[in-house]
């Protein structure tokens, strides 16, 4: 008896059912969070059962180590280490300089290493058999998903260790870390893994192999990337499409922005997947009960997607505030009420729009009640466009007055919006300016920690693991 | 009458593999599906199981119809060429499965002696032989708590001492009130363990009773369940 204590969860009285009874609710409905209790413990002993998890968690080390090691390099010699000019101390952001490389290793693994991770925890149940006998448990399909999901993030955030020991070390060797935009981008992170994991589980559920379900999951992140690349070429709907395309979104966070647009669009995707699943997974489901789910779901996330890009709510999070205006020129737009209307004469190729719209246009989007950017330019690059095309105009119009720069200078274009609003601009009143942060250290340690110990931690952890299930 | 099937049928593509099948089970008794490989008795359990989706066919539990999504509440079915969490020792597939159907801990430790798997209790499923594997399956089946169990070849890979205690352990379960239906292609063990017999016959029924009325409607005044079988079909 002993022995088979030792995977006793908290113990619940029987709920056999009497052979005579007919089925029903009573069946289904008792201890139901003690067996989602197993349900995640099983699907965490799955994770740790997957090699390709061990594996992941070898390789990030290195991965992490080496991105944080470069970044600290850099910045000590971007902060005027071994007697080098150093460079302007405002430039000098630990978002930029140190968190973003670190966590962009991150990024490579969620896109390269950990869906075949995802995948395994739907394929290996599918291929082994196992799927027939969950399938009938009463625990149903919403609970035993979620305990996958659960357990994928739980795998994650342990896979997050590197990461997290390099903020320690940054602060170990007198580096600044800004709390709010540090959470902000880890969220970005979190939400690029939750993205991953479903697509990932889709493709494991309507593959009949993991090998289809890698393909298809790898196709669908090289077809972000076409999309990322064509939308910043054509502009319009694509590059509203693009800009929640997982790369494009992460940058937000990068960035030091928070947008609820961003943050439910990826985690609606995120979800969608699993539903996806949710509808392939049933093995009794007829192909045209299949194909009805799949629109129904792709009809409710559409939906979804629409109304959450709508919204519109924004916050700068960055230390340096370089998603806004100074906080005087904020609370002068703060006073505008009317609507206002941009139309651009600019290629989307051109730098000037995009000069314009990352430097001015996203920064008036989050404070004024309403913009509406309009592009009118005919081309895609602006070099062949006529004398009578407009080229290069900037329009903008507020309340029936309409005003005309060529302008993409932040203190020029907000003074056309004021005169067109009619408000005061605002007196230089010598804002504290962002004193950057910089440090010239260098990642002592590091090296031994990222390249030697974590690896040998993981293979130490991973041998005892499979050492008693051989 | 415990379950009521009829005019069940399905094809693939262009083979049809069932044929309006019909049937019914009775409350505790032991219910042979007979029939050679590729009569269709696998996809007949997984269609009335609701895990393949039948063309055609209504079942029946205690006089109410039992959609497919409603099955598993009614009746549990356990596969025959599974081999479930392969890198899972014994011993937590057998009390995962009992906790997934809320058996107590003590029913999975139970079975485990029964079916003598204590010894293999830290192996890895995936390294138990055929027999092994069988064995375990058994258990599983036998911890699902529903009225109705339906087992895939519960003998196959089984040696004869095996076999009898897995037909003694069945006997057992059909003892506490519960109704078991065997899908088996070996005759022998049919008729030595199964109360009735439905006999399936490239996706038909062609016959469903005890041996002897088998015998009475193929028209043999004597005869084992092997002569009966050949001449019904």
């Amino acid at each position: 008896m002993g022995a088979w204590r030792r995977y006793f969860l908290p113990s619940r009285s029987s709920i056999s059912v009497s052979p005579t009874e007919q089925p029903g609710r009573r069946h289904r409905l008792p201890h139901q969070h003690h067996r989602f209790e197993w349900l995640l413990a099983h699907e965490w002993r799955e994770l740790l059962a997957s090699r390709a998890f061990w594996l992941l968690l070898v390789m990030i080390g290195p991965l992490v180590g080496h991105s944080f090691i470069t970044a600290v390099d850099t910045y000590a010699e971007a902060s005027g280490a071994g007697g080098g000019p150093a460079a302007l101390a405002q430039g000098l952001s630990p978002l930029d300089g140190i968190l973003v490389p670190t966590f962009g290793a991150y990024d490579l693994a969620v896109t390269l290493l950990f869906p075949f991770v995802a995948i395994r925890l739907i394929s290996a149940d599918k291929a082994s058999g196992a799927w027939k006998l969950m399938e009938q448990a009463p625990p149903g399909l919403p609970a035993i998903l979620a305990a996958k999901g659960i357990a994928l993030l739980a795998g994650w955030l342990l896979a997050w260790t590197p990461g997290l020991l390099a903020l320690v070390l940054w602060k170990a060797y007198g580096g600044a870390l800004y709390a709010p935009e540090l959470l902000n981008l880890l969220l970005g992170h979190l939400l690029r893994v939750i993205l991953a994991s479903g697509i990932a589980v889709a493709a494991a559920a309507i593959a009949t192999t993991a090998a289809s379900a890698a393909i298809a999951t790898l196709g669908f992140t090289v077809g972000t990337w076409a999309l990322d690349f064509v939308g910043e070429n054509r502009g319009g709907l694509l590059q509203k499409l693009a800009s929640y395309t997982p790369t494009s979104a992460l940058r937000v966070f990068e960035q030091g922005q928070f947008r609820l647009s961003t943050v439910v669009v990826e985690a609606a995707l995120g979800l969608g997947g699993f539903a996806l699943a949710a509808v392939w997974l049933p093995l009794g489901r007829k192909p045209m009960a299949r194909a009805a789910g799949s629109a129904a779901t792709a009809a409710a996330l559409a939906l979804v997607l629409w109304g959450s890009a709508q919204l519109r709510p924004a916050w700068d999070l960055s230390e340096n505030r370089r998603n806004s205006f100074s906080e005087a020129e904020e609370a002068a737009l703060g006073k505008i009420r009317e609507p206002l209307r941009v139309t651009v004469f600019l290629a989307p190729e051109d730098p000037r729009l995009i000069d314009l719209d990352r430097g001015i246009l996203s920064k008036l989007e989050r404070i004024l009640p309403a913009v509406d950017v309009q592009n009118a330019s005919h081309s895609q690059t602006g070099l062949f466009e006529g004398s009578g095309d407009h080229y290069g105009e900037i329009w903008y119009e507020m309340g029936g007055r309409r005003v005309m720069s060529r302008s993409t200078t932040e203190p020029i274009v907000l003074g056309v919006i004021f005169g067109l609003a009619r408000v005061e601009p605002p007196a230089q009143t010598g804002e504290r300016e962002y004193p950057g942060h910089p440090l010239a250290a260098r990642p002592t340690g590091a090296a031994w920690i990222y390249y030697l110990l974590l690896p040998m931690v993981v293979v130490a952890a991973g041998w005892l693991h499979f050492k008693d299930r051989s | 009458m415990l379950l009521s099937v009829t005019g069940v049928s399905k094809q693939f593509g262009r083979n049809t593999v069932l044929e309006n099948a019909g049937f019914s089970v009775r409350e505790g008794e032991i219910l042979g599906l007979i029939g050679p490989n590729g009569a269709g008795k696998t996809t007949l359990f997984e269609c009335l199981a609701g895990l393949i989706a039948a063309d055609g066919g209504t079942v029946r539990f205690r006089d109410s119809e039992l959609p497919p999504d409603g099955r598993k509440h009614a009746l549990h079915y356990l596969p025959d060429t599974i081999r479930p969490w392969p890198d899972q020792p014994v011993r937590w597939v057998l009390s995962f499965f009992a906790a997934l159907h809320g058996r107590p801990q003590g029913e999975a430790q139970r079975l485990a002696a029964a079916l003598k798997l204590e010894g293999l209790a830290d192996s890895r499923v995936g390294s138990l032989s055929k027999g092994e594997s069988k064995r375990l399956l058994l258990g599983l089946g036998l911890l699902a708590p529903h009225p109705l169990l339906l087992l895939d070849e519960p003998f196959d890979g089984l040696d004869f001492r095996q076999t009898r205690e897995a037909m003694a352990l069945l006997r057992d379960t059909q003892a506490q009130g519960r109704t078991l239906f065997l899908s088996i292609h070996q005759l022998n063990d049919a008729a030595r363990v199964c109360d009735r017999l439905v006999l399936l016959s490239r996706g038909r029924v062609v016959g469903e009773g005890t041996l002897d009325e088998l015998r009475a409607s193929a028209g043999l005044a004597d005869g084992g369940l092997e002569e009966v079988f050949l001449a019904l079909t």
